[in-house]
């Protein structure tokens, strides 16, 4: 009887803990569920219907996601946003990391060089969308005017379809390079100088000890870094709808916009939507990939 | 010679980085059809002018926009910030049997982004009768899970005497949260805040969807309706722009610190 009650009273200090936690997480689940969790329930749910904003709705089963899959232009916008990634991270992470090595040392004016590096990141999309529109513009433009003046021929950014996709990588390395480049200068403070100094007694070559020290210092920056830049490259928008609105034709058109265009622009609601839980679960895979990937090279 | 090599590339990269901002300003201080293409034109002081600066001001509403883009981002910031916090001592300082589960699903906003998810978002703000306002824009952006695990590793990295001598001193977890945790992190959360306040200046894509009316939008969504309602002179497009930017490299020079700081905390241990 006794010890009855005993589990009584301890499975009730339990509850008590329970929700004594769970007030302190409310505030910040209250909006994660209304916003977050339901949208992605609710968004199956939509994908299953023919849906119009203004709300007539009809079952139609997976008539959507056929839809989808047999017109090939899911697949083809969802190419352009992956082509776009293997583009712009190579040219990111290693320009980026090239900037952070360039200032590493103590070297004169390097605060101001780290500011002038930095300072894009903090102008809006569409403020460097703006100005890039007008640097690719073909008879006006800054780039074409320096092209020529070094003896190139001039190309025709954003018409041209395979300059076209330059245009935005150029513009995009520009904006957000110095992000990656301060978070290698963070990860290069993090490695500690004794190592250096042990690699000059030892005549180390200058190669060998970036070889050897300052990459491996780097491995997990580096690795959160293309996590992250693969997931921004894939939800490329501003950029495009601003400077190229998808073109010359779709060439330059991006997943995200084709979704967003379905649904907000046709008015198909409920094709948008299986088109976006494809795109979720898609993003699912590559986040997956990428864990199992990581986790290998450490073991 | 090595050394002079690599300091020519620092200069020369930076100048590469800055002429676009150069020929932005430039072009903004020109009579209307001058696009400064050649050297001449940029040192011809003869020619600059005011006119744009004036037009782009009457015509848009571009401070307005300014003032809303301010106003979303500071209380996007402040309630995020407080909101993670809470949380973070939750899930750093409180023992319970479903921590794993909570935990599990707040981290979860980091898989999935907005862009993935426009068309039931959309639904779910028309339902609480959310389009074209400011709420409609702050809410969904509130959960961004990066802040709270940043504060949480913080709070883990406190030693856990003060927890134990405040609660010896009757201390209740809200008191001991609010004048002992939010204190000692007060300098994380600064960089956070920050942080969180150029996320929220350079949202695009869902305040470019959910806004319609001019009076209501923020500036990263004003500039591309402005400039796509008229038919402008380069001229134009680089005066909106530069007042856009102005006020963010203002801010930028001043707490150029806080910003790398806050940057680099979000990268090096997300």
């Amino acid at each position: 009887m006794r010890a009855q009650h005993g589990a009584g009273a301890r499975w009730k200090k339990h509850l008590k803990l329970e929700f004594s936690a769970i007030a302190f997480l409310s505030p910040f689940l209250i909006p994660l569920i209304v916003f977050y969790i339901w949208p992605l329930v609710r968004g199956v749910w939509i994908s299953f219907h023919s849906w119009g904003i203004l709300g007539m709705q009809k079952f139609v089963g997976l008539d959507n996601y056929t839809k989808v899959w047999t017109n090939g232009d899911f697949f083809k916008y969802l190419w352009n946003s992956f082509y776009f990634v293997l583009l712009i991270v190579p040219i990111i992470i290693l320009l980026g990391l090239l900037l952070a090595l360039l200032i590493k040392r103590k070297i004169p004016f390097q605060t101001t060089f780290r500011s002038i590096y930095f300072l894009p990141y903090v102008l809006s999309v569409s403020v460097i969308s703006f100005i890039w529109l007008r640097m690719f513009d073909s008879k006006h433009g800054l780039v074409n005017v320096i092209l020529e003046a070094i003896g190139l021929s001039p190309i025709n950014w954003l018409t041209d379809p395979s300059a076209a996709w330059w245009s935005i990588v150029i513009a995009t390395v520009w904006w957000t390079v110095g992000f990656v480049m301060v978070l290698f200068l963070a990860g290069l403070q993090e490695i500690s100088p004794d190592l250096y100094e042990a690699a000059d007694i030892d005549g180390a070559s200058a190669s060998q000890k970036f070889r050897y020290i300052t990459l491996p210092g780097l491995s997990s920056v580096m690795k959160v870094q293309i996590f992250f830049q693969i997931i921004a490259g894939l939800k490329l928008f501003g950029q495009v709808q601003i400077m190229t609105n998808g073109g010359p034709g779709d060439v330059t058109n991006t997943i995200v916009r084709y979704i967003y265009v379905t649904g907000f622009k046709k008015d198909m609601f409920g094709l948008a939507a299986a088109q976006s839980t494809m795109f979720c679960i898609f993003m699912l895979l590559i986040a997956a990939v990428q864990y199992l990937f990581m986790n290998r090279k450490q073991s | 010679m090595a050394k002079a090599a690599i300091y020519s590339l620092t200069v020369l990269l930076a100048v590469m980085f800055v002429i676009p901002l150069v020929w932005m300003f430039v072009v903004s201080f020109k009579p209307e059809g001058v696009s400064a293409i050649t050297i001449s034109e940029w040192v011809d002081f003869s020619n600059l002018t005011l006119q744009n600066y004036k037009k782009v001001l009457t015509e848009s509403q571009i401070l307005r926009w300014t003032y809303n883009s301010v106003v979303i981002g500071a209380i996007t910031t402040i309630i995020t910030v407080f909101i993670s916090s809470l949380a973070a001592f939750a899930f750093s300082r409180k023992t319970f049997k479903t921590k794993g589960f909570w935990f599990i699903l707040c981290a979860s906003g980091l898989l999935i982004p907005t862009e993935a998810m426009l068309i039931p978002l959309y639904e779910t703000v028309l339902n609480l009768d959310m389009l074209d306002s400011k709420w409609g824009i702050i809410l969904p952006s509130l959960t961004n899970p990066l802040g709270l695990i940043l504060i949480m590793q913080f709070m883990n990295g406190l030693p856990k005497d003060y927890m134990e001598a405040a609660q010896i001193d009757g201390c209740k977890d809200l008191r001991l949260w609010w004048s002992i945790y939010m204190p000692l992190t007060r300098s994380a959360m600064i960089s956070i805040g920050i942080f969180y306040f150029i996320m929220s200046w350079n949202n695009f894509i869902w305040p470019y969807i959910i806004i319609n009316t001019e009076e209501n939008m923020v500036l990263a969504t004003g500039l591309p309706t402005f400039l796509a309602n008229n038919v402008l002179h380069v001229n134009t497009i680089m005066t909106a722009s530069a007042i856009a930017a102005i006020p963010t490299m203002v801010v930028y020079v001043l707490l150029q610190k806080h910003i790398v700081q806050g940057v680099s905390m979000t990268g090096v241990k997300g």
